[in-house]
């Protein structure tokens, strides 16, 4: 056999100078496995065949051409059978691989079939078919069989350097790295299954494998143990997570969600700023996973559970919740610095004309931003700068203003199905809600400031701006329910704002009208009700200001909650009654 | 060449070109006879017109093969070969009659002299109809194969030939050497020991060589048609390119003898190869197969050009007279038409294109090779992928600056403005913290202080005092009870000779070690404390909990072992050694404030008896639980030269390597010390111990208890396991121990010259003085009288109290001192430099 040998060697050699290339590329390997899968199949060839197959198919899945990479694998299986002289007369991948290797059991290929096996789990892994997965991990004894025959796998290439065909990856890193990936891609699939997954992760992240897999692991691991209830559990692995791997931001984005549902808000709050700061770091923004790695594992986790489980949102999001966070759960301070880098990041990338962060789209809109800083910047006493973000607000918004907003009757709306009609009146109202909003905390900086003039003139516009809109009363609807209560709110806020600025200017009568009408329009605000009880006093109704008092004591200010924009619940910017003051007032009510 | 017949026509018709011409041969038909018997052979030649786009008849001849009407006349095949003896290209035909009772074939070979002529050129007779494979080569030769075998005839050849070796699979063709040298390739049969299996032969020569030189082995079977493209002979050896149509639809160029490239076809059953040579833009391979398909390969890049089917004939020349040449591709004429030219194509791939009858059917555009524009495409996306990552670089750059610019006005600002600038104290600290990072601090930390908290001052209890002697070497153990707790770092053990052989005890030089016990039951000895694992999420009150009972040193026991050579010691025949333990005393109960004072006690003798040494190895059961074991493994902890390599892999986890040491084999688990695993195979001379503590999945450290040699076999087998971006560097604890060895050689070194150059400097004196005395001696004893011997005495009393007040001052030369202290000092140096290397190490 001499020259037949020849021709095995200058293949092997061939083999070999593409293997130890820099630059590998499938085609290069097709070519030469054209060359062989153009001969009768033989056993003394099996072995170099197999293994340019191998080097083919790992360049075919690293540039994610998996169905050439399947394509190949397949031929190769038949073949291999036209060897063994097998014909399960099937095509069914799973079939020909069973009986592929069960005809090698015990000689040297069965090695090299394994590992072509194994890219076949790749692209199976890849191409997201789970359940092909899975029966491979059932049918293959890979454990077993593979730790022990790959072990002396650099022994023998060390032996005979020449005539064994170079591999471009290490069969055992593919598996290293295939059953981590399927670890992780499984566990995202059946995050809700509990312990049997737990586990699964547990095993995984104890593997060989690289770091960022390995943080994902436990990422996975916490997100499992925060399905079935146990967050601080879930924060230990988070952190262990990230401890792996620092670049593993979605852990922290995960730990600040847990935070927010325990409602540990300074812990979710330092979280989100952590996380933002991280987002602004460049390295952390993409995973450099595999650099200097055929094969990425990126390639392998592909499910859509997983990659959302991943996502982390855009830097401006995270730094627009952080700031909404602080300014809700009283670090206002705090809060209107967000605010102001928000709009300030923001106004930079209008003018660099580029949008360079895609998912701006999961922030509110812009004059809703500009109106939760500008209740921020009221609540941190700013009143003039709060002003020029709501003049802002007006002038974009104003001269777009309907005349009149008809809210229809949900149901007959449907009826009628004239959408684009109610679409743009649905805008309409929205524009007309921040425009109110604006007058209203406008009307707020002016009290605030003691210009009650001033205060009343814009809580008039505010007014005059709302009553503009008509609707029935009917069932909400759950969408515009936020809209009308909102709507409502203003409603009740600018009124109970112009009594309390009348009021302030002894124009008792109409302050007791604006802050009656207030009470309808919104029942629930606390400090219309205690003006309206001052206002009664002063007007000497001494017995009903008392009632109305008792009645507010019951109930104090509500603090901030996220259900309802910033802008549309009650401050307490404007002047406030010392609540002694008015027990003493009722004290020398009492005993008359 | 090739059959222009159609199986349901009649006619028998057969084209060759020849210099720019189509030639057509037809059997004629006699209208006398019935319809399938023939007797003559006509001849048409055609010239293409450009201008008329059309191929126009030029001559015609006609020859009459056999008078018998009777004879069945059939033309077996035409080509154009080179007439040796005339020189000249010519084209040939094979015609065949059959006789009346079909037993016996005849054939003869025609030859078209000139444009007009047919001349019989061989005739031959055989028995059997020729079915195979049959070639017109050069000679003229006409060469078939038959019956697993190979046959020729030409003018020289004198009849009919065969080839004499058998051989199966048979392929034959023509070498381009200067003179033609036909060739027969097949598998030998049988298979010949240390031979080629690929046979070749040649035919004028009439001998055998190794036809993998053609066409290696695999492909012989598998190969349909095949060209030699280049045949030389370098040193008696053939060197040829070949190119070859396989039954995989592939086709394949050879080399002498190796693959050099592979061209996919989309048909199976080649039947001929031809090669059109288009001038510049290279050649062509054009492939004609079964079923009228033709296929046409570029030579250079061996990329498919282009291909054609229902195609009756192919024919390369150069058909339009300009100097290249051209494929025509005559096509099957499926209609009803006249002439046997109507549907025809002639083109060069390149340029050159003209065809008629093909109408809407038009040529098929060359495809452009797919491989090429793949490659493009892949070069573009490359390209574009490319420019984005720089556009994303930048991008980002520019997201940077933004914010370094924004952080920096606003700091501008808030200066101006008068405000104080609020940084959060992560930024002041540049750092990001946790937001609980604080809850467990190092609690994992290997904790040495815990070894030395132990504050009492009592004497340590001893356990139990043992010995083993293990190739040559002594080792003397210790074990202390677990209450007396005595600060591991000051411990070590010391052996004493007996005082009764010499006047006083002699130290024996020793090497000590200390170990832990932790506790009572299954005990493990460590060298620093036990890591408490990988825990997994498990809560931390629980852990930590877990830590302190699995670090409760105070429970633990000390083990102290001390090892020398036993040969200097057996110089009599029966050796006791005293055991001393040296251990440090808590200094703070004497006298607080002052460091820890060093106690001895006497524990125990060993008594070796040279005549009855057990040399046994150690540990041979590692599955035992005994204190014999225990102290087995003790004594080879200290005995094995010992490293700790840390493993630190920063991008890749290290996996299992426990489980990846204790599945290899040989390796066993010690049972006494679950953490330690011994090698004791037969073949290895001495055993190893390992130890593998995993720091976190990414570092861990490996103490390996061996000789070198198989240390560094065992980490050579280690790294084929271990990720390839992994560093294995050594402790830092084994390298201050080799500074502090320097430290203290210098310091040795320091003190003994001082000593001896101080020695040396006195002697000096001495000697002299010596000299000096015994010079004056002399004199003395000759003066007489009294007085004088009274002032000579009192001289001489005067003398040696003066000498004696210089002895104890003693004066010395300048020079000899300023030597000494040079030397010194050099030393000095030399031993400060240790001592700063010391200093930096630790």
């Amino acid at each position: 056999m001499i020259q037949s040998a020849s021709l095995l060697e200058s293949w092997t050699q061939e083999n070999n100078q593409l293997a130890s290339g820099c630059k590998l590329s499938p085609h290069v390997f097709l070519l030469l496995c054209l060359s062989l899968s153009g001969i009768p199949p033989h056993l003394d060839r099996a072995q170099l065949e197999l293994s340019v197959v191998y080097n083919t198919c790992v360049c075919f899945t690293a540039q994610s051409q998996f169905d050439e990479a399947e394509l190949l694998l397949t031929q190769t299986a038949q073949r291999l059978l036209q060897i063994a002289g097998d014909d399960p007369g099937t095509s069914d991948p799973s079939v020909l691989w069973r009986t592929a290797l069960k005809s090698v059991t015990g000689t040297a290929l069965h090695r090299r079939v394994l590992s072509l096996l194994c890219l076949q789990w790749g692209v199976w892994l890849a191409k997201s078919r789970l359940t092909a997965v899975q029966d491979f991990q059932e049918m293959s004894l890979l454990e077993a069989q593979s730790g022990a025959v790959w072990n002396d796998c650099r022994a023998e290439t060390k032996e005979k350097i020449s005539n064994i065909p170079i591999l471009v990856l290490d069969p055992r890193r593919l598996v290293d790295l295939l059953k981590i990936c399927t670890a992780i891609v499984q566990g995202a699939e059946r995050l809700t299954e509990g312990w049997s997954v737990l586990s699964a992760l547990q095993a995984a992240s104890a593997s060989p494998a690289p770091r960022a897999l390995i943080a994902y692991t436990h990422l996975l691991s916490g997100s499992c143990l925060a399905h079935m209830n146990r967050p601080q559990m879930a924060l230990q692995c988070y952190r262990k997570a990230l401890e792996t791997d620092p670049r593993c931001v979605c852990a922290l984005y995960q730990s600040a969600l847990i935070y927010s549902r325990l409602e540990n808000s300074q812990a979710e709050i330092q979280a989100l700023r952590i996380l933002h700061s991280m987002l602004l770091l460049p390295s952390t923004t993409e995973p450099a996973m595999a650099a200097g790695r055929l094969l990425s594992p990126s390639l392998f986790l592909c499910s859509q559970s997983l990659s959302s489980l991943l996502s982390v949102p855009s830097a401006l999001s995270v730094l627009h919740s952080l700031a909404l966070k602080c300014v809700i759960h009283s670090r206002v301070s705090e809060g209107v610095e967000c605010y102001l880098d928000l709009l300030a990041a923001l106004q930079s990338e209008d003018q660099h004309g580029v949008r360079v962060h895609a998912v701006v789209s999961t922030l509110p809109k812009l004059p809703r931003l500009y109106l939760e800083a500008g209740a921020a910047l009221l609540m941190a006493r700013r009143p003039a700068d709060c002003m020029a973000l709501c003049d802002e607000v007006i002038g974009s918004t104003l001269d777009l203003l309907p005349e009149k907003v008809l809210l229809e009757d949900p149901v007959a709306r449907r009826v009628a199905g004239s959408g684009e009609v109610t679409e743009e009146a649905e805008n309409g109202l929205v524009r007309l809600l921040w425009t109110a909003a604006a007058y209203l905390l406008q009307g707020h900086c002016y009290s605030q400031l003691k210009d009650w003039k001033q205060a009343v003139t814009h809580y008039t516009r505010c007014i005059n701006l709302l009553v503009k809109v008509h609707y029935k009363d009917t069932d909400k609807d759950p969408e515009q329910g936020v809209d009308l209560c909102v709507l409502q709110r203003l409603k009740g806020l600018s009124l109970a704002g112009r009594g309390i600025s009348f009021a302030q200017i002894d124009r008792l009568r109409e302050a007791l009208r604006d802050l009656q009408l207030s009470r309808q329009a919104h029942p629930e605000g606390v400090s219309a009700r205690r003006w309206y009880g001052e206002v009664l006093w002063r007007l000497d109704r001494k017995q009903e200001a008392a009632a109305c008092w008792e009645q507010t004591w019951s109930n104090p200010i509500p603090s901030l909650s996220e259900a309802l924009p910033v802008y549309a619940q009650e401050l307490q910017s404007g002047p406030l009654l010392d609540s002694a003051e008015l027990h003493q007032k009722l004290q020398e009510l009492g005993p008359t | 060449m090739e059959k222009l017949s159609s199986d349901d026509s009649n006619r028998n018709v057969h084209g060759l070109s020849h210099g720019g011409k189509i030639l057509l041969f037809t059997c004629k038909r006699d209208p006398a006879v019935s319809v399938r018997e023939r007797s003559g052979l006509t001849f048409r030649s055609f010239y293409f017109e450009r201008e008329g786009n059309a191929f126009l008849n030029a001559t015609e001849g006609a020859t009459v093969i056999s008078r018998k009407p009777s004879a069945h006349v059939d033309i077996v095949t035409c080509k154009c070969a080179v007439d040796v003896q005339k020189r000249v290209k010519t084209a040939f035909v094979l015609v065949t009659k059959m006789s009346e009772k079909g037993s016996s074939f005849k054939y003869s070979l025609l030859a078209l002299r000139s444009s007009h002529r047919l001349e019989p050129c061989i005739e031959f007779k055989l028995p059997y109809q020729m079915k195979g494979k049959v070639s017109i080569l050069q000679g003229p030769t006409v060469m078939w194969s038959h019956d697993n075998s190979v046959s020729y005839t030409s003018p020289e050849a004198e009849g009919v030939r065969k080839i004499p070796i058998q051989m199966s699979k048979c392929l034959f063709g023509e070498l381009p050497i200067q003179k033609g040298q036909l060739f027969a390739l097949g598998l030998s049969e049988p298979l010949l020991a240390n031979h080629s299996p690929t046979l070749g032969y040649l035919c004028e020569g009439g001998q055998a060589f190794d036809g993998s030189l053609v066409l290696p082995h695999p492909y012989i079977c598998i190969t349909q048609c095949m060209r030699v493209l280049t045949a030389d002979r370098v040193d008696d050896v053939l060197r040829c390119t070949v190119v070859a149509a396989t039954s995989n639809q592939q086709l394949v160029l050879f080399e002498n003898g190796t693959v050099k490239d592979t061209c996919e076809v989309p048909f199976g059953q080649a039947e001929d190869i031809q090669m059109a040579d288009t001038g510049r833009n290279g050649c062509l391979f054009v492939v004609s197969f079964n079923q009228g398909h033709v296929c046409a390969v570029w030579k250079e890049t061996f990329q498919m050009a282009s291909c054609w089917s229902d195609v009756d004939s192919a024919h390369v020349d150069d058909f339009l007279g300009c100097g290249t040449e051209q494929i025509l591709l005559i096509f099957r004429n499926n209609g009803i038409s006249s002439g046997p030219l109507e549907k025809f194509i002639i083109t060069d791939l390149c340029g050159i294109s003209y065809s008629c009858g093909q109408g809407s059917e038009a040529p098929k555009a060359s495809l452009p090779p797919q491989e090429n524009s793949l490659l493009t495409l892949q070069a573009l996306e490359s390209r574009l992928q490319s420019g984005l990552i720089v556009l994303q670089e930048l991008e980002r750059e520019v997201r940077v600056k933004d914010r370094v610019l924004q952080q920096s006005i606003q700091v501008l600002t808030d200066v101006l403005s008068g405000r104080e600038t609020v940084l959060s104290q992560p930024e002041q600290e540049g750092l990001v913290a946790l937001w609980d990072s604080d809850e467990e601090s190092n609690d994992e930390t290997p904790d040495d202080k815990l070894h030395e908290t132990p504050a009492l001052s009592s004497r340590p209890k001893i356990d139990k005092l043992w010995h083993r002697i293990t190739e040559e070497q002594l080792v003397v153990g210790l074990i202390l009870t677990a209450d007396s707790a005595i600060p591991a770092s000051g411990v070590s053990l010391s052996l004493l000779t007996e005082p009764g052989q010499n006047s006083t005890p002699a130290v024996i030089q020793t090497r000590s070690q200390v170990f832990w016990l932790p506790a009572r039951g299954p005990s493990t000895p460590t060298l620093s404390s036990p890591s408490p694992g990988f825990a997994f999420s498990e809560p931390a009150a629980k852990r930590s909990r877990q830590h302190i009972a699995s670090d409760d040193f105070s429970a633990g026991r000390l083990a102290v072992t001390a090892v020398t050579k036993l040969a200097p010691l057996l110089t009599s025949g029966c050796v006791k050694c005293r055991a001393m333990l040296h251990y440090a005393e808590k200094a703070e109960a004497v006298f607080p404030g002052s460091g820890p004072t060093t106690a001895v006690l006497h524990c125990g003798e060993v008594s070796l008896d040279i005549r009855n040494l057990c040399q046994k190895p150690l540990l041979q059961n590692p599955q035992i639980k005994t204190d014999e074991v225990r102290e087995d493994l003790l004594s080879l902890l200290t005995v094995l030269d010992n490293w700790v390599l840390r493993i630190d892999s920063p991008d890749y986890s290290l996996g299992d390597i426990d489980g990846w040491i204790k599945r290899r084999e040989g390796f066993k688990k010690i049972d006494v010390s679950p953490e330690y695993l011994l090698l004791d195979s037969p073949g290895s001379s001495a055993p190893m111990l390992l130890r593998w503590h995993q720091i976190n999945p990414f570092q861990g450290d490996l103490s390996i208890h061996s000789s070198q040699l198989q240390m560094l076999q065992f980490l050579d087998s280690m790294l084929s396991y271990l990720p390839d971006s992994c560093f294995i560097q050594p402790v830092k604890r084994a390298r201050s121990q080799s500074t502090a060895q320097k430290l203290a050689c210098a310091l040795e070194k320091e003190v003994l010259s001082l000593r001896e150059g101080l020695s040396s400097l006195l002697c000096v004196k001495d000697e002299e003085e010596r000299k000096e005395r015994r010079a004056g001696h002399g004199e003395t004893p000759d003066s007489g009288s009294a007085e004088d011997l009274v002032r000579c005495c009192r001289e001489a009393w005067q003398q040696n109290v003066e000498k004696s007040r210089l002895r104890l001052n003693p004066v010395v030369d300048a020079g000899r001192y300023r030597e000494m202290v040079q030397s010194i000092s050099q030393v000095k140096m030399d031993s400060d430099l240790a001592a700063l290397c010391q200093l930096n190490q630790s």
